[in-house]
């Protein structure tokens, strides 16, 4: 992994990702869109249409779009291992290449080197916690603890004030929405209690 | 004139209290998002569809227009004040704008920002007056061939002709087809993709797929890259400077110019403002040095002007591309689309008879807009500046609740939380592997569309393809999509985007 290029963009952190953590991010794309084809070709083969349909059919549209993922799904997934088979900062070199001078660049390029899975976790925790709790806990506490979690996942160090500010958005919104809009939130077991 | 007569009808509706209220809130909203780095209008579009369908469909779409238009407003202030652009049309506005604030010339960069912005849609709104109700009429002629034409037209040139990888964009529009055809065929009644869920057979709903892809997926991908941001300085404008006489005959050349650049690309589904404003800026590069003393790389205002009146200039016209044809020539434009049809309009020529008011009351709304965002933007760029006051975490905690928020009010359902988690979590993965996202959402929202009218035209003709290829305008469209296509696959290989000033 010591093959340093010697471009500009060379300018990273010393540590560069590991190459598993590198393949794994880079195949999901091609591997998440083959899979879906595959879905879609298991069902169209299971669907039951009746003879009397005439062509195109409700299988015609879908199929050309499964044929169409799975053909570009195995290119991009061909250059992604052409990719993985080269040095790890060759890839991230090529990705800067052409697009210099575009100020998001920088942000970009330290994206594709290292992403931080701590805060990834505790966003999707969060949201899935809120999603089951949200009945129990009503909109108030859950929208409450959701943006705590997120704000946490993005580093909020004083966890009192977070807390304070997400229960105040999240009553300013049950106010705004469920009694000032009509939408329908639920309270939750405070329901009972207020 | 005819249009005219309308358009002031338009206006006495646009301005009652309660229209001006939600142009108001539009404007503050857009320019609010377009000022933040990191959010675009389609993300507040895509957050505030589920929340106004509480809301008269003439009060939603005065709004989403106002966030259309004030997002390319507000996104050269920080990109001016700070070299970091708020979305991608301001990016080549950054370039001369920031040499300008660095020369401690802030407040006539913002000043020519604002301006440029007006004209561009000032004018593009006046021409979608008169405009769009030819092409509405016009496309009154059109068939299932010509609307798979233009829904093809519009899936080619988002996916392949704009984006860096022609493989992920494509990809990317596979997907957001893959997406709309899941439910209920609507021809034949067959559940598709649905894993005998009943919660799919009504199929996805694009306010799901919108907010989970543009915003829920941002706020992951910004939680994974957050702590990489290098910290950028923010300059700040001298009090007291305005924009001399001499500045302003500089400038407008090149506001008018970039205007020209920018309206044509307002029908041409190439992904909305992003190419227009390097175009123009690659233009006025080329006019600088051809003179005695070229300015480009000094803080040149014309460098400015150009693509933030080109900006405007697209969006305004792909308004109208919008009203007439029914054809989203950006994710934004896509999202209005997609409200459109959410209340049961069609854009296209029908939208103009039987919706007159909705149609002429937008048109004004229009020009009230391009005067409120003047007046919030014009005096006022260093207190929406503060706006990065708002710690990142709270920032974006608040954006998640609010996609909570939507999606459960409109849906009522756990089971629609969960697959806007899933979904957001695909938009995540497709932003980590630089897949471009308004394929998606221009497959989601034309995939029916597509689908429904090539099945009609081949059911019409049993099974015969050449009927997709009958007929003048049908021949037209797919002509220009050729050329389209060659010259971008030309300049792929003859220069990249304009390049960077060096």
């Amino acid at each position: 992994m010591s093959t340093q290029i010697s471009v500009p963009a060379a300018r990273k952190e010393p540590q560069a990702p590991s190459k598993f953590s590198l393949a794994v991010k880079m195949l999901s794309m091609p591997l998440l869109l083959l899979g879906f084809a595959a879905f879609m070709v298991i069902s169209m083969l299971g669907m039951e249409v009746s003879d009397n349909v005439d062509f195109p059919g409700p299988r015609f549209f879908p199929a050309v779009i499964a044929g169409g993922m799975i053909i570009l799904g195995l290119v991009d997934l061909a250059m992604v291992l052409r990719q993985l088979r080269q040095p790890v900062t060759a890839h991230s070199v090529q990705n800067t290449t052409f697009r210099d001078g575009d100020p998001a660049d920088e942000v970009h390029e330290d994206a594709v080197s290292k992403l931080d899975l701590f805060s990834l976790v505790w966003c999707l925790v969060g949201f899935i916690v809120f999603t089951f709790a949200l009945n129990f806990l009503g909109w108030i506490l859950a929208a409450g603890l959701l943006f705590w979690c997120v704000a946490h996942a993005f580093g909020a160090k004083r966890h009192l004030h977070s807390a304070v500010v997400g229960l105040t958005l999240s009553s300013l919104t049950y106010l705004a929405f469920s009694l000032g809009l009509g939408l329908p939130l639920p309270t939750g077991f405070l329901g009972g209690v207020l | 004139m005819d249009a005219l007569s309308l358009l002031m009808e338009g206006f006495s509706n646009a301005l009652t209290l309660e229209n001006l209220f939600w142009v108001f809130a539009g404007c503050f909203l857009g320019t609010a998002v377009g000022v933040l780095p990191g959010l675009g209008s389609s993300m507040a579009v895509a957050l505030l569809l589920p929340v106004t369908f509480a809301l008269e469909p003439t009060a939603a779409f005065i709004m989403f227009a106002g966030v259309y238009f004030g997002g390319l407003f507000g996104d050269s202030t920080m990109g001016i004040l700070m070299n970091t652009p708020g979305q991608a049309s301001a990016i080549a506005s950054t370039f001369e704008g920031h040499t300008m604030a660095k020369k401690g010339r802030a407040a006539q960069a913002l000043a020519v920002a604002a301006i440029g912005a007006f004209i561009g849609g000032f004018i593009s709104s006046v021409l979608v007056v008169f405009l769009a109700p030819k092409l509405a009429d016009w496309s009154a002629n059109f068939g299932p061939a010509e609307f798979f034409a233009l829904a093809l037209f519009a899936f080619v040139a988002t996916s392949s002709v704009v984006t860096d990888s022609a493989v992920k964009g494509v990809l990317s529009l596979l997907l957001g087809l893959a997406f709309a055809v899941v439910g209920i065929d609507g021809v034949t009644g067959t559940p598709r993709f649905t894993l005998g869920s009943p919660e799919l057979f009504d199929g996805i709903s694009l306010v799901t797929v919108t907010v989970a892809v543009l915003a829920l997926g941002e706020v992951f991908y910004q939680a994974c890259i957050r702590s990489h941001k290098s910290e950028h300085r923010m300059i700040r404008p001298k009090k007291g400077t305005y924009l001399s006489k001499a500045d302003l005959k500089e400038a407008a050349p090149a506001w008018l110019r970039g205007t020209a650049i920018g309206l044509p690309f307002g029908v041409i589904p190439a992904g909305g403002a992003d190419i227009p404003t390097f175009l123009a800026y690659g233009v006025e590069r080329k006019l600088d040095s051809l003179r005695k003393n070229p300015r480009f790389g000094r803080g040149a205002i014309r460098g400015l002007a150009a693509p933030e009146a080109a900006g405007n200039a697209t969006t305004g016209m792909s308004m109208g591309a919008l009203l007439a044809l029914g054809l989203p020539i950006s994710a934004t434009a896509a999202i209005m689309l997609a409200a459109f049809k959410q209340y049961g309009l069609q854009p296209g020529p029908l939208l103009f008879d039987r919706s007159a008011d909705l149609v002429w009351a937008l048109l004004a709304s229009f020009f009230v807009a391009m005067v409120v965002l003047l007046i919030i933007n014009l005096p006022f760029a260093l207190l929406w500046a503060k706006l990065l006051l708002i710690p990142a975490p709270y920032l974006y905690a608040g954006i998640t609740v609010f996609c909570a928020l939507g999606i459960y009010a409109t849906s009522n359902s756990t089971f629609d939380l969960l697959m806007v988690l899933g979904i957001g979590f695909v938009g995540f993965l497709m932003r980590v592997n630089d897949y471009p996202l308004a394929p998606l959402i221009i497959g989601m929202v034309l995939g029916p569309l597509a689908e429904t009218n090539l099945r009609d035209a081949l059911i019409a003709s049993s099974g015969d393809f050449s009927v997709l290829f009958d007929g003048p305008i049908v021949i037209t469209l797919y002509a220009v999509l050729v050329i389209t296509v060659v010259v971008a696959v030309r300049n792929k290989f003859w220069g990249r985007t304009p390049t960077e000033p060096k």
